[in-house]
């Protein structure tokens, strides 16, 4: 694990006020780095997209209301 | 890609701890290695370990690419002794005080047939299942997570996880072919570190 580590890239990003808040939000809410936090969202982006292009659709439930929607993703 | 890093297992009939390789990134060639050393005793015994139907192939094929998914390997005696595949997205805490924060969580772990107290009638290696967990919670505080783990045990393994482990027993869940679900704390799991 270590070794991954190391091979790490660096890169720099450019978000909008709006976009940052939304980062600084997500990072306390869930007590993660927001480096942590764009990690998590690459890794669940790129396993709905695998999915969802093998067919699969994403839906989520009010168990409540006992209701389905279909979630769109790009 | 593939990491190697020295852990230990305990070789049961010497009792001494020895040098073993824990593998970051099991490859399709290692896991080909797997069936063929595993699959014949496995199929030789009839009462064998709740996991041995697992298809080790099928599961590295099916998360192959994912940055979502690890899997592990510990090689001893240049054999493979266990296997795990972890996620590291999309799975947050159920312990009301935690609920929502992410959490590492073992999708499956296995020891490899001759090291099964239920399948060998001289079992060769101990601490797999030991190494494992310690490996998904150096993961978990890697990714910013405080060491927290899931996982739903086979009921062979439950007293494994909350005795051996000390992690917290969440019930059965209904959802998850009635298996018993378990979670490590960032507390419970800098005891089990030490």
């Amino acid at each position: 694990m270590a070794e991954r580590e190391k091979d790490r890239k660096t890169m720099t990003l450019n978000l909008t006020e709006a976009e940052m808040a939304a980062l600084e939000n997500l990072s306390a809410a869930k007590d993660l780095s927001k480096t942590a936090v764009l990690r998590q969202a690459l890794r669940l982006y790129q396993l709905v997209d695998a999915r969802l292009s093998r067919g699969e659709t994403l839906y989520f439930e009010d168990k409540g209301k006992k209701n389905k929607s279909e979630l769109m993703v790009l | 890609m593939s990491d190697r890093s020295t852990v230990y297992l305990k070789n049961r009939a010497r009792g001494q701890l020895v040098e073993a390789a824990l593998i970051d990134g099991v490859t399709l060639q290692e896991i080909t290695c797997v069936e063929s050393s595993w699959r014949p005793i496995s199929e030789h015994n009839s009462k064998g370990a709740e996991h041995s139907h697992w298809d080790w192939r099928e599961k590295h094929e099916a998360v192959a690419g994912l940055i979502a998914y690890r899997m592990f390997g510990i090689e001893c005696d240049s054999e493979m002794q266990g296997l795990m595949l972890v996620s590291t997205a999309g799975h947050a805490c159920l312990i009301p005080t935690r609920r929502g924060r992410e959490l590492v969580y073992i999708d499956f772990v296995a020891s490899a047939p001759w090291n099964s107290i239920a399948t060998a009638s001289n079992p060769r290696y101990s601490l797999v299942g030991r190494v494992f967990v310690a490996t998904a919670i150096r993961l978990s505080q890697e990714e910013g997570f405080r060491g927290r783990i899931g996982l739903h045990s086979l009921p062979q393994a439950e007293s494994l996880y909350a005795a051996n482990c000390g992690m917290t027993d969440l019930g059965i869940d209904r959802k998850k072919e009635n298996l018993r679900y378990f979670e490590m704390t960032p507390e419970q799991a800098e005891v089990y570190l030490r």
